[in-house]
């Protein structure tokens, strides 16, 4: 009797086994991602109050490092977001969000791009004009805060965590050409 | 930054002067000489060959031959107690045997014994210490299994260690290792005894041991600073090779396999079953008092992978000669040629088995060699002399534009005297020099210097309870850094409340000064800047365990530890924000906690067995309360063997848990294209072998099937581990 029962235990200690190993026969582990959309996205912090003068908010995304007014072109703008809500604490935005520029959401085209800031209009309308920007936040790279950082895109591949941060009271230096 | 060798050669010629003195006065010791004979036999009166026979508390011993005979020569007057043991016989205590004037003989029956007799084990004090008597931790690997599963590396079956883990060829006990890229370790290997790293990385080798010829591996779990200094900061792996055949024997290994189509068709690179093979030529022969082990292993591999090729030359000699039967002097050799590709991590993961395009066709030649001399003899009854010189060159040039080369020589010598002052206190000193000089264009100029001094002493009291205590000095001057010393101490106690029941506990305190790569690295490879950091410190830990081992009859055997390690200045590579370039430096404070626990269990006693281990393991930056990088959270390995009608086969599977930190760095910033792609690893591997013995045929064959379910895990970033793989082999003992 005792012996039918050990007999019993050890069959289903082995059926437990052998189905165990029948679901991890199913699983592959690593598998091929999607070709991915290549793109951005991050999140924006502010870690002061907003001042009552802004009237709107933008990301911006310039391709060439702005070392002169020159840079500040509309051929230099590759990305300008749609306004980003007042009073905001955090804000995530993508390269896939519809945006003013591009009109059209789809990939961001690959590359490496100089200079990716939240910038601020007091301006009744929206404004192009470089002394109506300001710049209230810069992305910088690996922790750098002693320049801009430089977003690198490769093919095929969607980078994250571009993230600023945003204090209204002590605003990064700002790009030639302004105020 | 010029090499300061020559300031030390003097004091390296001394120390051979030295060593030849002592090999001298050694022999002059040994005056009055008896011999102890008999033969051993078991209830059927069938002659059992290879049974140990030892006199306890010396080093005098031999084995039975295959009459069951054996002879102790040379055995000074005194009272002794003679110990006969062998694998599956209940040991035998011969007490107050007494040697007056005369030769005496002694006939033993041994009787078979339910379970196997204890293990014994030499890397916890540097002498031998049954493994039931140690206050910490340790693990033995018997060479068969490097055969029976084809393991033609050491790391593959360092895998499946309990508490070890391995990420790429860098190896972690229980958590204190990471990923360093190459540089540096937080374990000791070592050779018969000899030290075995780089001089310039301070990294194992692990494919330069020749496994075929490997009596057993063993590992000691935590700090063991406090007997071998620098580098056993997370504990120690002893490789320990076999001992010369009293017969000439010359045995030829070899197989052939091949890596299964990868999983999914777009990772299928080559549109072939990529082959691997090795063969391993070995012979060993005694002639009088001399006698050798020689080998030569070549193993090619086609790889699953594109850029990961190799092709390896191993060579391996240990010559023994026998002064008399308790003084002999070893000379080991150790060659390692390779030729192989560079694969430092994948395109993307639909690429996942080949490089990016920027690493195309890298590929990196190396040439190493050990040179070891040792000297083992009593100086006087109870006074064991072991002397341990060695030499290590590294060179690797790889096919970069310039190219990265490096070439480091690592000179070391060692004196250590072992005392059984009585049958209840044994004393264990020694002394330690390691010089390295480093010609290299990735480390610079440089040369290091390192001594140290130990002393390490077991207390046996009848209760019955065995303390051990020890300290270590070390001081390290690494190039223009300046000088640091350390000071390691440990202390452990074991106690077996009852024969079956041993309580075991242990404290010590480790650390490792950086490597020479650590503090002087400058390269770029693979989208990777390295640059150096002369401002770096050692870093320090301690580790306390607590274990109980229980033994229920001949049913199991129940292992369970609990282990607490803190760690202060952890060297990791970390990135510079401020040039986004990498550097090694002083990081982390981390505390590393957790839970080993394993049982075999004899389901039918030397037929069929079932092992299981699980680690639990937290190991988190104290600081910022995140997991430390690559370190696993659960480790699971279960096995199942059988052995009968000399067949035998085995199933082995390992579970490790998702890392929770990787270099997040390399994915940030693009460099690891889907780098955070990481999977808990399930791995199962299946293993068949027969021996031919029972027609008279000294051959034994293999199969092997790895990764059996096709399992994608990486172990680094981008590294997607072997896929399915089968191989057959065999052994020929002639």
């Amino acid at each position: 009797m005792q012996q039918a029962i050990k007999r019993k235990h050890f069959g289903l200690i082995l059926l437990a086994i052998a189905f165990f190993f029948f679901v991890i026969s199913c699983d592959h582990g690593i598998e091929p991602l999607e070709a991915e959309t290549s793109g951005f996205s991050g999140a924006i912090t502010y870690v002061s109050d907003w001042p009552d003068s802004v009237q709107r908010s933008f990301l911006v995304v310039f391709q060439d490092p702005l070392v002169s007014d020159t840079n500040f072109t509309i051929f230099n703008l590759k990305f300008l977001s749609q306004e980003i809500p007042l009073g905001a604490s955090v804000n995530n935005f993508s390269s896939l969000d519809s945006a003013y520029i591009p009109p059209d959401p789809g990939p961001f085209p690959a590359g490496t791009y100089a200079y990716i800031a939240v910038v601020q209009q007091s301006t009744p309308n929206l404004s192009l004009a470089r002394k109506d920007w300001f710049v209230s936040g810069v992305y910088y790279a690996n922790g750098d805060t002693t320049q801009p950082g430089a977003m690198i895109i490769p093919d095929n591949t969607f980078v994250r965590n571009i993230n600023i941060t945003v204090d209204f009271n002590n605003p990064p230096p700002q790009p030639p050409g302004g105020n | 930054m010029k090499s300061n060798f020559t300031k030390y050669l003097p004091s390296q010629l001394k120390y051979f002067f030295f060593l030849s003195f002592l090999i001298f006065i050694s022999e002059e010791a040994i005056s009055q000489n008896f011999s102890i004979e008999g033969k051993v036999v078991d209830a059927q009166s069938i002659p059992l060959p290879g049974v140990n026979v030892i006199i306890v508390n010396t080093e005098f011993g031999a084995a039975t031959d295959k009459n069951g005979k054996y002879e102790i020569k040379k055995v000074p007057s005194g009272i002794y107690t003679i110990e006969y043991s062998a694998l599956g016989y209940e040991k035998v205590k011969k007490e107050n045997v007494e040697i007056k004037n005369r030769s005496i003989t002694i006939d033993v029956v041994l009787f078979e014994a339910a379970i196997e007799t204890e293990e014994v084990i030499v890397t916890a004090g540097k002498y031998k210490q049954k493994k039931s008597d140690l206050t910490v931790s340790s693990d033995v690997i018997n060479g068969e299994e490097f055969e029976n599963r084809n393991f033609s590396n050491l790391e593959d079956a360092i895998r499946f260690v309990p508490g070890v883990t391995m990420t790429d060829d860098q190896v972690s006990i229980r958590g204190s290792g990471g990923y360093g890229r190459g540089t540096g370790a937080r374990a000791l290997m070592a050779i018969d005894g000899l030290p075995f790293y780089t001089g310039d990385t301070g990294e194992i080798v692990w494919e330069m041991i020749p496994v075929t010829e490997l009596e057993r591996v063993e590992i000691v779990k935590g700090a063991s600073s406090s007997l071998y200094g620098s580098g056993a900061i997370g504990g120690v792996i002893n490789c320990i090779s076999r001992d010369v055949s009293e017969k000439p024997l010359t045995i030829i290994n070899a197989f052939y396999g091949i890596y299964d189509k990868p999983y999914y068709d777009e990772w299928d690179w080559s549109g072939e079953r990529r082959p691997f093979n090795g063969i391993t030529l070995s012979h060993s022969q005694q002639i009088d008092k001399f006698g050798f082990n020689i080998a030569f292993t070549r193993l090619e591999d086609q790889s699953y992978r594109e850029d990961d090729d190799f092709k390896k030359y191993i060579g391996f000699l240990k010559a023994v000669y026998n002064f008399t039967p308790v003084s002999s002097l070893t000379f080991v050799l150790n060659t390692f040629n390779k030729n192989a590709g560079n694969f430092l991590y994948w395109k993307n993961s639909r690429n996942a088995l080949i490089p990016p395009e920027r690493n195309a066709n890298d590929r990196v030649e190396t040439d190493r060699y050990l040179f070891g001399l040792i000297y083992s003899g009593l100086v006087k009854d109870n006074l064991l002399l072991n002397v341990r010189a060695s030499y290590y060159r590294n060179y690797f040039i790889d096919n970069e534009t310039p190219a990265n080369e490096s070439a480091s020589n690592l000179y070391r010598g060692e004196v250590q005297l072992h005392s059984t002052l009585n049958k209840n206190v044994s004393l264990t000193g020694g002394v330690e020099e390691i010089a390295t000089t480093v010609r290299s264009n990735l480390f610079g100029d440089t040369h290091s210097f390192q001594t140290g001094i130990y002393l390490t002493s077991d207390f046996k009291f009848e209760f019955p309870l065995i303390a051990t205590v020890g300290v270590r000095y070390d001081y390290s001057k690494l190039d223009t850094l300046d000088g640091t010393g350390d000071v390691s101490p440990k202390i452990g106690l074991n106690y077996k409340f009852l024969k079956n029941l041993v309580f075991r506990t242990a404290f010590g305190i480790g650390f490792r000064a950086p490597t020479i790569a650590e503090a002087f690295t400058s390269t770029s490879t693979g989208g990777i800047t390295v640059k150096p950091n002369p401002e770096i410190l050692p870093e320090n830990n301690y580790t306390y365990e607590i274990g109980v081992n229980y033994n229920y009859l001949a049913l199991f055997n129940l292992d369970v530890a609990v282990f607490f390690s803190k760690y202060k200045n952890l060297i990791e590579p970390v990135f510079d924000p401020s040039d986004g370039l990498v550097f090694f430096s002083n990081v982390l404070e981390a505390q590393i906690n957790g839970l080993e626990a394993g049982i075999t269990v004899f389901i039918l006693p030397k037929v069929l067995d079932l092992t299981v281990n699980y680690t639990y393991m937290l190991a988190e930056d104290v600081l910022s309360g995140k997991a430390l990088r690559y370190r696993p959270k659960n480790i699971l390995y279960a096995g199942l063997n059988f052995n009968k009608w000399n067949f035998q086969s085995g199933i082995d599977f390992r579970y490790i848990s998702r890392v929770e930190e990787v270099d997040d760095e390399l994915v940030d910033l693009g460099i690891v294209v889907d780098g955070d792609l990481r999977v808990p690893t399930y791995s199962l591997d299946l293993n068949f072998g027969y021996s031919f013995i029972s027609m008279d045929l000294p051959l034994s064959i293999y199969l092997n099937l790895k990764n059996i379910f096709n399992y994608n895990y990486v172990e680094l970033v981008g590294n997607i581990r072997p896929i399915r793989s089968y191989s057959f082999g065999f052994n020929l003992a002639i």
